[in-house]
């Protein structure tokens, strides 16, 4: 393969981190105070919480599922575990373990009956998220603020000017890009939503893959959840409303597809930061707040053109790269 | 059944279809006379889809005319078609599964008194047509609480009583009817022909072409090879038609049988699942190629997924490499080494959107990593060496599966198997739908490298592609092995025969 066509589908591969570098760039100029480092610092700080339920769904997009109940499972795990931990007086450890587990049980549930039951998943987790979201508002009526330093260490704590979360985020991504790049457990994840059927028959375990695909979910909404609440130094039961649709957006941008079987940690980190950085530019220029939400929408309409264009140009790619070499050998 | 009068209803002179680099069809030529069953036959492959493809106005032919009651057309669409009230009734039964038998019935036009759906007539006129036809069945049932079976003969009724058909084409359609269905089905036949309708009945058994037609065609290697009276012809005649006379004898392939090793690699015993195959015992060394011939539906890949444990089965017992196994799914099956390739490619057997190296290595991960991280290296070596064995035609093994054309999709099937060098492989039609020079060196590749280390159990959709490979063919009729033959006294027409129901040799299948 040429050099030129090696960059050209490389480029396509991640058109998401390519966008971002025209955005960055085009801000620079354009936009006061934007470049500043405190100022990409709180863009990543921002992100923190989106990234960490864009790579959820991601996850669970990569298997051919979605996951509508991540968002109240962000505010369900820490909500019930203060509850809990308020009436017992549990330290920040158990606190800290105990809304992990919680994340995971949810997940677990979704996931088993996704796998198990067959149910369709858009339903279910709209159901769960539905049940969560619910029994948040009804056992934490306003706010439970007063939490302990360890429990927001992971939201508020910081080593000199950086965030613990920005620290977190990075490193979240970086296991799960190796996870899914390198082992066998990750590569499991996009045979089984390649085809369900035909990674079944080839000897995978697809209802294992497709659980652990929701307990990965249901876990990283709970550490979302962390970090949600040690930004805001509270709990609280509107924690996470309306993120779903931003997770999926950003899954999306970050080349994950409704049929499964597509996308990486990197590409949905870039899905990530372009929303966040498109919210921080709109912001710092004085753009309404609800314009700003309908600009993030387009955004998505635009990624889901790119996304077919990308398919048409990478085939065309391969195709011209074909010719060539056919040219070649005959003469 | 008597032909009532000499009159051609549909006839086709020297119609040619050529495909992008195959010729389907050549100088066909066929006359199908009003009020009788005209029977079409021929092997997988021969030509037979794109003939009826062509009277039903789904295909268009490269040259030739189609005339139809003295009509004269080049090419028919299904408009023109339906409007000459020709009828297809399809192997598969396509209905709306949500809807109710009557609305299946009179869809797309409906019933209507002023553009409202006229429900009371609907139901008036589904139940006496059902009547008619002597099917007792409520109008108001939704499609889906139907058995395939009644779901087909449903639309054969549609097609013969409320399209009201001139020309009914029914391909395969026996295949998935009951016996009682079947019956129902004969009859409707009878009826028709006696109101001057014409029937077009295409089946792979000899048996029920004999019964049920007054004329039958055999399309051989795209031609019609005759047009015989049912008078004329008897089971052996017209087996010899079908498979003609290429000696394919000389293209069987060296005899490999000296790899056969002494201890027995893979065995059944009385392997049973209710109403798709029974008693089935084999036993199968290692080194050894076994073919199962089979029609359609005579339980071959029923038996083949009921092993591996995507299906379940009700009786006997499976043993491999001398122990008794019960697998429960495919992951349990490859861990003993026992593996099916699927003979539904795309649906089954591929990952579309995954590169050639990933779909290679997806049964073998556990092998080619450590501490479940994957070794990169030793993983693209093992891809180059399949790619390379199988000489499968792809730009680099980074390409995505989807891009390659169909003979090299399934030579990455078959590498698939290879990459675990399996004790058992099950190979269900590992040549379907791919060109000959793919055929050619997938069955190369079976023959002389996958039984190296394994025994190998193979179904093919013709006859002739296990002759060249076997060590021995067992013949599957309706789910029962009727017949055994081992290769010194393999021969297409005796074992396409078998095939059909016909015993062959008594005394050995008692024996065994």
């Amino acid at each position: 393969m040429r050099l030129r066509t090696k960059i050209q589908l490389a480029l396509l591969d991640n058109l998401v981190w390519v966008l971002l570098a025209v955005f960055f760039i085009a801000n620079a100029f354009f936009t006061p105070a934007f470049l500043g480092m405190k100022n990409q610092l709180n863009i990543l700080y921002q992100s923190a919480t989106l990234g960490l339920l864009v790579l959820g769904m991601g996850i669970v997009m990569m298997v051919g599922e979605l996951d509508l109940s991540m968002e109240a499972t962000l505010a369900f795990a820490p909500g019930v575990t203060i509850l809990v931990a308020q009436q017992l007086g549990l330290g920040p450890a158990v606190c800290i373990f105990m809304t992990l587990a919680l994340g995971v049980a949810v997940g677990f549930f979704n996931g088993f009956f996704v796998a198990k039951m067959k149910t369709n998943s858009f339903l279910l987790t709209m159901s769960s998220q539905i049940v969560m979201r619910g029994l948040v508002l009804f056992l934490v009526p306003f706010s439970l603020a007063g939490l302990d330093k360890g429990y927001t260490f992971l939201g508020r704590g910081r080593i000199g000017s950086l965030q613990i979360a920005i620290l977190a985020l990075i490193v979240i991504y970086i296991i799960f890009e190796f996870v899914f790049h390198k082992t066998v457990f990750g590569r499991k994840f996009a045979l089984t939503g390649g085809n369900r059927r035909a990674a079944y028959i080839s000897g995978i375990n697809t209802d294992r893959v497709i659980i652990c695909a929701f307990v990965l979910a249901g876990l990283l909404s709970a550490v979302a959840g962390l970090v949600t609440a040690g930004r805001q130094n509270a709990v609280s039961n509107s924690m996470g409303e309306g993120m779903v649709m931003m997770a999926f957006a950003g899954a999306i941008l970050g080349g994950c597809s409704f049929n499964g079987g597509m996308g990486k940690p990197v590409g949905m980190l870039g899905g990530t930061l372009l929303l966040g950085m498109i919210d921080n530019a709109l912001n710092l220029n004085g753009v309404d707040v609800n314009l700003v939400s309908a600009t993030k929408g387009g955004l998505i309409f635009l990624a889901i053109i790119l996304d077919r264009l990308r398919f048409k140009m990478s085939a065309d790619i391969m195709h011209k790269e074909n010719m060539r070499k056919l040219v070649q050998s005959n003469s | 059944m008597i032909v009532a009068e000499e009159q051609t209803a549909l006839e086709l002179r020297h119609v040619t279809k050529l495909y992008a680099g195959t010729v389907a069809l050549e100088d066909v030529s066929l006359t199908i006379r009003r009020g009788e069953v005209h029977g079409l036959i021929g092997k997988n492959g021969a030509g037979k889809s794109t003939l009826v493809g062509i009277i039903s106005g789904l295909v268009a032919p490269s040259s030739g005319e189609i005339w139809i009651n003295g009509q004269k057309y080049t090419s028919l669409s299904p408009i023109t078609a339906k409007h000459q009230r020709i009828s297809i009734i399809t192997q598969e039964p396509q209905v709306i599964e949500e809807s109710t038998v009557m609305e299946n019935f009179f869809m797309p036009g409906y019933l209507d008194n002023k553009k409202v759906i006229d429900w009371s007539e609907m139901r008036r006129r589904a139940a006496e047509i059902l009547d008619q036809a002597g099917f007792p069945i409520d109008v108001s049932v939704k499609m889906r609480n139907l058995s395939i079976s009644e779901r087909q003969l449903l639309l054969v009724i549609k097609a013969c009583f409320v399209e009201d058909a001139e020309i009914v084409i029914m391909d395969e359609v026996s295949a998935s009817l009951s016996q009682k269905d079947q019956a129902i089905l004969y009859r409707i036949i009878d009826d028709l022909i006696s109101a001057g309708k014409t029937v077009v009945f295409i089946s792979h058994h000899t048996e029920e072409l004999l019964r049920v037609c007054d004329w039958v065609t055999v399309i051989r290697d795209g031609h019609n090879v005759g047009s015989v009276m049912r008078g004329d012809l008897d089971k052996k005649k017209l087996a010899s038609l079908i498979v003609g006379s290429t000696n394919y004898d000389e293209q069987i392939m060296e005899d490999m049988s000296a790899m056969i090793q002494e201890e027995e690699a893979f065995a059944l015993k009385n392997f049973t699942s209710y109403g798709k195959f029974r008693n089935i015992s084999m036993s199968v060394r290692k080194g050894e190629i076994v073919g199962l011939a089979g029609l359609r539906g005579s339980g071959r890949t029923e038996l083949m997924k009921s092993v591996v444990g995507i299906d379940t089965y009700d009786g006997g017992t499976v043993w491999v490499a001398g122990s008794q196994k019960h697998y429960r799914s495919p992951a349990a099956a490859r861990d003993d080494g026992v593996l099916y390739l699927t003979e539904e490619r795309e649906a089954e057997g591929l990952i579309p959107i995954a590169s050639i190296q990933k779909n290679l290595t997806i049964s073998i991960l556990p092998r080619i990593s450590r501490w479940g991280v994957l070794q990169t290296k030793k993983e693209e070596q093992l891809a180059d060496n399949l790619i390379r064995t199988l000489d499968v035609k792809a730009f680099s093994r980074k390409q995505n599966i989807g891009q390659l054309s169909g003979g090299n999709k399934q030579k990455v099937l078959v590498g698939k198997i290879m990459a675990y060098t399996p004790l058992v492989c099950l190979l269900d039609e590992p040549t379907r739908g791919v060109d000959i020079e793919a055929k050619e060196s997938i069955l190369n590749t079976i023959h002389r490298e996958l039984r190296k280390q394994s025994c190998v159990i193979i179904t093919s959709p013709g006859v002739e592609d296990l002759i060249k490979i076997c060590d021995r063919i067992l013949v599957l009729y309706e789910g029962e092995i009727i017949d055994r033959f081992s290769r010194e006294e393999f021969s297409e027409k005796q074992i396409y025969r078998a095939m059909q129901g016909e015993v062959i040799h008594i005394d050995e299948v008692k024996k065994s």
